[in-house]
């Protein structure tokens, strides 16, 4: 009996490893065929291109809008210093800051398998199925091969918990410092990261209150002393674009609508999560990556309703899950569970019984909830066997499909005509010598132009009520711009007038799944 | 015990959340006294708010049996 148990087991597991290896080959995939793609695929994807560049020259991307280029980054510096040595080497791009997102993914992982299996008991095969989990979730999947520095966050920390869950317990001085460092250089890659460091020093505190005290003040000592050199060093700026400017609607559909997929997505990973934090509060003492979890899920979460977030802010709530899903997991076939005074021998065993046969499932139906997949080609056969068929774009599935607010319209594979649809444009750009204002930088960092604003930036601060544009309006009103490439209409209402008055819209280009809009200054010829 | 190493225990724990949860939704009714001007009501953010601030309390009272047990 035993033996056709193991057996079953064993068949099981290795039907789920095969499940998230396939999402994992996709996942390689797609990765490879964004490193080809040398224009914008996600939105704003070129403006972190340039601002590695600037960073690249010393510069920083903190800077008065009210000025040609009217340029300037509400995001933390951090990645883009990372990214910058490539520019040195290989000029701007989009391929070196997508590698570096994926390379900080797989790290991610490999830090969620080593805490399953470090901190459960040393199942070698669930770690590893942890780590799978985490790289097939949808939401990591569409962040982690693009050139956003959320992804690194995520992996800093994710880094930041496991070494502080080990060294924090046993008074390690150097892990300690380690694990808070790492969780300021994730706050300097973004500013999300907050929500992690409070659920750390949270946790630290229930542990020991008082060192975690004294830890604290370091924390934030070496926190604020970064903070005020960026601001000095920026002239003021850096507290306008990256704080003032950085606040948003928060839209309550988005946030229940995103709730909800996250729940339907990763589900059956975040049921035992949300047990082992229970047993925890209750029956045990609450381990970081429970506080961590509990803390990502629901402050990511409702930031993740803010005009401009969304899925992407579930990403560290999905690496807690598959940390607390795997240890729970690992715990419950290796009998390991400290819970002997509440169930009895016996019961353990029937649970260890249970769930050498669950567990392995629960992977499995995992991987199906969160399977997306392209639907032509090689894989015309793979998806017709599994019964799915494209519902996001013509070509490709998505179990999450494209229907919830903030959920990210990406994830397809790009063909031969998106290629030929940004050569296009950059060939526009090259037929003017005036200066061109895109919607998107990847075009005019292709076509060597300047990068003349950051619309999505000058949309906050114009919010704010921190943004005049009386130069860039006159600009447009001279119709000094040789051309205009729109996508989203991200600029403040008084400049998408002056466009409307001063510019016609004259041809349509299609890339990527979405129409580029060219506008052309009224009254003169296109060369 | 060690005074640096002593822990914040499931009692104490559950009257900080009680607390924070009995104070919060005090706080979140309150918006609609103070900003008397506003239109509509409880919102949908509002509700959400005194939903989760009603379970935080719920969660800290629960707590509060399991006295000096380490949080």
């Amino acid at each position: 009996m035993n033996g056709a148990r193991s057996r079953i087991h064993i068949v099981l597991m290795l039907a789920a490893s095969g499940a998230l290896l396939f999402s994992f080959l996709i996942y390689l995939l797609y990765t490879a065929n964004l490193l080809a793609f040398p224009y914008d695929y996600d939105q704003g994807e070129g403006f972190e291109v340039y601002d590695t560049v600037l960073f690249s020259r010393g510069e920083l991307p903190y800077r008065d809008t009210e000025v040609y280029p009217f340029y300037a980054s509400n995001y933390p510096p951090l990645f883009h210093v990372m990214a910058a040595p490539f520019v040195w080497f290989f000029g701007p791009a989009h391929w070196y800051g997508r590698l570096l997102g994926f390379l900080g993914s797989l790290v991610s992982a490999g830090a969620i398998a080593y805490a399953v299996y470090r901190d459960g008991p040393g199942r070698r095969w669930i770690a590893i199925l942890s780590g799978l989990a985490f790289l097939s979730s949808n939401f990591v999947y569409h962040i982690g091969p693009l050139y956003r520095q959320h992804t690194m966050m995520v992996t800093f920390e994710t880094l930041a918990i496991v070494t502080l869950a080990s060294a924090f317990p046993r008074r390690d001085r150097r892990g300690i410092a380690a694990g808070l460092l790492l969780l300021i250089c994730a706050g300097y890659t973004k500013q999300l990261a907050a929500i992690s460091a409070v659920a750390a020093l949270a946790w630290m505190f229930l542990r020991a209150p008082l060192r975690a005290i004294r830890w604290s003040i370091g924390f934030a000592a070496v926190g604020m002393g970064v903070f005020l050199w960026l601001h000095i060093a920026s002239g003021g700026q850096w507290w306008i674009q990256a704080i003032l400017a950085n606040v948003n609607d928060f839209i309550v559909e988005q946030a229940l609508g995103l709730f909800i997929l996250w729940f339907k997505l990763h589900g059956l990973l975040l049921v035992p999560a949300a047990l082992l934090v229970i047993f925890e509060l209750y029956c045990d003492r609450l381990s970081i990556y429970g506080v961590w979890f509990v803390f990502a899920a629901l402050f990511g979460g409702v930031a993740a309703g803010a005009w401009g977030a969304g899925d992407s802010y579930f990403v560290t709530s999905v690496a807690g899950a598959c940390i607390l899903s795997g240890i729970v997991f690992s715990r419950i076939i290796a009998r390991d569970w400290r819970m002997r005074g509440l169930l009895g021998e016996a019961a353990l065993s029937k649970l260890c019984h249970v769930g050498m046969i669950v567990v392995p499932l629960l992977y499995l139906g995992y991987a199906r909830a969160t399977l997306k997949m392209p639907t032509d080609g090689v894989f015309e056969p793979i998806a017709t066997a599994l019964g799915v068929e494209a519902n996001a774009q013509a070509r490709f599935y998505d179990s999450a499909s494209y229907l919830v607010g903030g959920y990210a319209r990406i994830g397809y594979f790009l063909g031969a005509e998106d290629h030929a649809a940004g050569a296009e444009i950059v060939r526009l750009i090259n037929e003017t010598d005036a200066p061109v204002l895109s919607e998107e930088a990847g075009f005019s960092l292709a076509a060597e132009r300047d990068v003349v604003t950051n619309p999505t930036q000058l949309r906050n601060l114009d919010r704010a009520g921190l943004f005049q544009g009386d130069q860039l309006i006159s600009m447009i009103n001279r119709r000094e711009f040789g051309l205009i490439i729109l996508r989203a209409l991200f600029y403040p209402p008084s400049v998408l007038e002056a466009m409307g008055q001063r510019y016609e819209h004259r041809e349509t280009i299609h890339m990527n799944g979405f129409d580029y809009l060219i506008l052309y200054p009224k009254g003169k010829e296109s060369q | 015990m060690d005074m640096e190493e002593r822990t914040v225990t499931k009692r104490q724990l559950g009257m900080f959340l009680a607390l924070v949860g009995i104070a919060g939704f005090v706080v979140i009714l309150l918006i609609d006294v103070v900003d008397a001007g506003r239109q509509g009501g409880i919102g949908p953010a509002q509700r959400f708010a005194l939903a989760l601030m009603a379970a935080t309390a719920i969660l800290g009272l629960t707590l509060i049996p399991g006295g000096d047990a380490p949080a």
